[in-house]
């Protein structure tokens, strides 16, 4: 069980507790009060992330790290921590989820510039805060598109097939939505990989198990890994899954094409448990 | 402790003032090193992507940068330069 299943989980996978869908995050505001409005980041930078790397270039270490440790604290202490899902897990939320409404993703805006309509949206919101969308125009940009359940999970293999990693959204408990993510691209793996913030990105609950006999060695799951864990051992010649990398996305067991990669449960591997 | 020379990448803004809608160099960069931003935002507002300014290019990951200048090359506005 992770840590935010521990918080939030009420004895179950957080993602798949009723408690944890809606409500809080779309609290009214008391009468009188302003609305929170986004902040738009100081100019010339100014965030923690920006100091952090710059202390980095200049050979600052110790400030790299104490910046970095100080983002990923956040993270815990705002419930702000996100979770990869596999498919399979990603159709359970679909499920369970209401409304939910394509949109595009904001990582991909700021990292590439990247615009998208309704032909590819790649993020997904949930949540009764989907229905006032248009009061963030700049976050919502391009509108949104309500999908139903059978929709969603269409377009999720959609972006499965494609080999994107389904990755679930916490805010402090409250599922705000699924993206659909890679390297670089995404901020949130990018955090974790790059700059160590183990917090911010939580492993799935399950890891990927090879049969040997069915592996072929074709190197589709190579491709397909966004985390740089599995790598064709050409000494067996087949594929090797380093689970200590692995995030659990499940994305190699979607596209093997001989299905020699089955996902079981972290916690049946002793040594996999606490790993996340 | 050997500390790499990470590249300094400077961005004249004076030059570089709608970066979300030309958006060559956060495309063309190998590593991914760009970031924009919106930095003026009006409630309820779709900010404007052709306003000089309303948007703002970041080296943010420059940590990142290899120094392969494909970002200078690719600038219709001669804004970008790579210190290495």
């Amino acid at each position: 069980m992770c840590g935010v299943c521990e918080k939030r989980g009420d004895g179950m996978l957080w993602y798949l507790n009723p408690n944890n869908y809606g409500r809080s995050m779309y609290k009214m505001r008391p009468p009188g009060e302003k609305p929170v409005m986004e902040t738009p980041p100081a100019e010339g930078g100014g965030g923690l992330l920006d100091a952090a790397i710059e202390a980095k270039c200049e050979g600052d270490l110790e400030t790299f790290r104490t910046l970095t440790k100080q983002m990923d604290d956040g993270f815990v202490t705002s419930g702000h921590q996100c979770s990869i899902l596999p498919l399979e897990d990603c159709y359970q939320v679909a499920e369970l989820a209401s409304p939910m409404a394509a949109m595009h993703c904001i990582c991909r805006k700021r990292t590439r510039g990247r615009e998208e309509d309704e032909s590819n949206y790649s993020c997904l919101g949930i949540g009764t805060g989907m229905l006032k969308w248009e009061r963030w125009p700049e976050r919502y940009k391009g509108g949104v598109k309500f999908l139903s359940i059978q929709e969603t999970k269409d377009w999720l293999k959609y972006w499965d097939d494609k080999g994107m990693v389904h990755m679930i959204m916490n805010y402090g408990g409250q599922i705000g939505g699924i993206c659909n993510c890679d390297y670089p691209d995404c901020i949130m793996i990018r955090y974790r990989l790059d700059y160590g913030m183990d917090q911010c990105l939580i492993r799935s609950h399950y890891v990927p198990v090879v049969d040997y006999d069915l592996c072929t060695g074709c190197g589709t799951c190579v491709q397909r890994c966004q985390f740089g864990a599995i790598k064709f051992e050409i000494t067996i010649e087949k594929t090797n899954i380093d689970l200590y990398r692995c995030f659990g996305c499940g994305v190699c067991e979607t596209g093997c094409p001989t299905g020699a990669i089955t996902l079981v449960d972290r916690a049946s591997l002793p040594g996999m448990k606490n790993v996340w | 402790m050997v500390i790499p020379m990470y590249p300094k990448i400077e961005i004249d803004r004076s030059k570089c003032t709608v970066p979300f809608d030309c958006k060559r160099c956060l495309q063309i960069c190998p590593q991914a090193v760009f970031d924009v931003r919106p930095i003026k935002m009006t409630r309820l507002v779709e900010t404007d992507r052709k306003e000089p300014g309303a948007y703002q290019l970041f080296a943010l990951y420059r940590d990142k940068c290899t120094g392969c200048d494909q970002c200078v090359v690719v600038c219709p506005v001669d804004a970008l330069r790579v210190i290495c």
